[in-house]
């Protein structure tokens, strides 16, 4: 309540400073500066009403809303089973690289940010995190981007405050594609930073 | 040419007893304007002649053809190897064999074979003569001496008969390390990791082999002689440990290494001390190779914003760029005599062999269906051996420098990596 009142006074007060130009005394106008944007349309300003209304953006905060609902469901004791099932709820996810780069896009990091809010929940565990290309590449500088991928992501997370100690890597290159198919669908699977846990 | 070799078969005087004789020759084969020709008969044997066949002459007529020193002169059957036959099918030279076996004076129960060669001249006099002996497991290698002391007593240097492939296969599963002869004969593992194990490369005296394997979970550098035996791994505390290289010279294996995340060219002695890091770019370094001086060492690296061949020095002075064409130079291999890199070089989607003539500057690509990769030369840089998907899995072929005489090499699960040993025997 405290907190609508002080809104509300805010509100009028701001719209008081709005409204004081007009009860100055006269005074010789300010020379008029060309507007330098003509690109969007000028709208006339609202005519100045007297009864005070809240600003529009006044948010009503009797109706809270409702908190997400936190389903808790027990983890896989076994750690394979937890790897699929940690994969297959999105709880950790893979980032996802273009075509002979390392950098890590904005998709990449939205998956490592979720990946990483998870490993910090559950500190039981430890992370792999295997470097991967697609089949384009040659072999012995495929193994070399894929390390880098690796420790990409591994770097993010640690960012992310995720224990360095934690996370190992491992660059497979080309050597382990996920998608064995020769096409563009095939590729974009197979260049990635895949997590995987393992034993603390 | 045809009376001034004569003449020179002439001034050699015969022997007795099979002596090896060696010609005080300079024919150079490379300048030679004509193949000498060479007829090869059948060798006299009471053994059958399928097995005598496959095990032995057919092996050593392949190695003689593909010297590039001779041409074989077609004989119709049943002709004594005399100096008439010469004459009859218009041949410098007579190779004439036999194979014969007894009892082994130390265990009658095995045979040992003996097989007797002559090399002839047109006037019959004997330029070879040689006896070898062993058990019927050796007949193939030695088919393969023969060939090599024929080339020998011409060129006054051995043939590369008996040089070893080394390459990686899945056929029992993960990719393993495997061996096997010039001419795709002897296909054997020898490693035994039953996990990823890839990209083997030769010592220089073609006794071990170093390569790596993701036994422990991540790459990992072994060393392994060319038996199956003697496995070390080397530690480094390193990230990524692969693409090891054995220095022509001296103990010393190039490979890539990294710290967080950085791929750069190192060195290691061969028992694992004296880690030198010898690129410190913030590009990905890769896929070292040594010169056959071993004073410089070639390299891929991302660092112009594309993968790219570079040459160094040995100690990582004197970077210069090699390759310019194309998007994606990898897998940078020297000819033995030091003046050309053969390398993978993507054209028009597909990767096919590229020949970059470091004295001239001149390259040219040895074109072939599908995509080509990871060329090795013989050790007389005459072929090269590389691998193709061109059949839907990845096979090891052979062709010579030039892309004729291709030969696939291996049919069995899927096959890559090779390296050629560096001796010729």
């Amino acid at each position: 309540m405290n907190k609508v009142l002080k809104t509300f006074v805010c509100g009028v007060a701001l719209i008081g400073i709005a409204l004081v130009p007009a009860c100055r005394t006269k005074k010789t106008p300010p020379p008029v500066v060309a507007p330098t944007v003509t690109s969007t349309s000028s709208t006339p300003p609202p005519p100045i009403d007297t009864t005070v209304k809240p600003p529009e953006d006044f948010v009503k905060t009797d109706t809270v809303a409702a908190e997400p609902k936190v389903t808790v469901e027990a983890l896989p004791a076994d750690i394979e089973e937890l790897n699929r099932v940690a994969q297959q709820r999105g709880l950790l996810q893979d980032a996802f690289f273009g075509y002979d780069e390392a950098a890590l896009s904005a998709n990449a990091q939205t998956a490592l940010t979720t990946s990483a809010n998870w490993l910090k929940q559950n500190p039981g565990y430890n992370v792999l995190i295997e470097g991967h290309c697609d089949e384009r590449g040659t072999e012995q500088y495929n193994l070399a981007l894929g390390d880098r991928r690796a420790n990409i992501a591994r770097e993010y997370l640690a960012t992310l405050g995720v224990d360095a100690s934690r996370i190992r890597t491992v660059s497979y290159g080309e050597e382990r594609p996920f998608d064995p198919g020769h096409d563009e669908s095939a590729w974009a699977k197979n260049r990635r930073a895949h997590l995987v846990l393992v034993g603390r | 040419m045809k009376i001034a070799t004569l003449t020179l078969f002439l001034t050699i005087a015969a022997t007795a007893a099979f002596p090896q004789t060696q010609i005080q020759t300079t024919i150079d084969p490379t300048k030679a304007t004509s193949l000498l020709r060479i007829a090869i008969p059948f060798p006299r044997t009471a053994l059958e002649a399928a097995s005598i066949n496959s095990a032995f002459f057919a092996p050593l007529t392949r190695d003689i053809a593909g010297s590039g020193i001779f041409a074989i002169a077609p004989i119709p059957p049943n002709i004594p190897a005399t100096a008439d036959l010469a004459k009859s099918v218009n041949a410098q030279l007579v190779l004439s064999l036999a194979v014969d076996a007894q009892p082994l004076a130390s265990d009658p129960q095995q045979n040992e074979y003996i097989i007797e060669a002559r090399l002839l001249d047109s006037t019959g006099s004997v330029q070879l003569g040689k006896r070898y002996r062993g058990p019927w497991t050796a007949i193939t290698k030695i088919a393969h001496t023969l060939a090599n002391d024929v080339v020998r007593t011409l060129n006054g240097k051995p043939g590369i008969f008996l040089s070893q492939i080394g390459f990686a296969s899945n056929r029992d599963g993960n990719f393993e390390i495997y061996l096997m002869d010039w001419d795709g004969g002897s296909q054997r593992r020898i490693t035994t990791h039953n996990a990823l194990s890839i990209l083997p490369s030769w010592s220089p005296d073609n006794e071990r082999m170093v390569y790596t394997s993701f036994v422990k979970g991540t790459s990992d550098m072994y060393i392994i002689n060319r038996r199956g035996g003697g496995r070390i791994r080397l530690h480094t505390g390193l990230g990524l440990n692969t693409s090891a290289t054995f220095s022509p010279v001296g103990n010393d294996i190039a490979f890539v290494g990294s710290v967080l995340g950085n791929p750069d060219i190192y060195l290691i002695r061969d028992d694992g001390t004296n880690i030198r890091r010898l690129t410190s770019e913030s590009s990905i370094d890769s896929t070292p190779e040594w010169s056959p001086n071993g004073r410089q060492i070639s390299f891929t690296s991302g660092r112009s914003g594309t993968p790219q061949i570079y040459v160094m020095d040995a100690e990582g002075a004197n970077v210069r760029r090699i390759s310019f064409e194309g998007e994606w130079n990898d897998d940078a291999t020297w000819s033995p005599d030091g003046e050309r890199l053969a390398y993978t070089s993507r054209v028009n989607g597909r990767f096919q062999i590229r020949i970059s003539n470091l004295v001239t500057g001149e390259t040219h690509i040895v074109a072939g269906e599908g995509s080509n990769e990871q060329p090795t030369w013989s050790p007389d840089g005459k072929w090269l051996a590389f691998q193709s998907n061109r059949t839907g899995r990845w096979q090891i072929y052979r062709m010579r420098v030039d892309g004729t005489d291709l030969l696939q090499l291996t049919f069995n699960g899927e096959n890559k990596d090779p390296d050629w040993s560096k001796k010729a025997e």
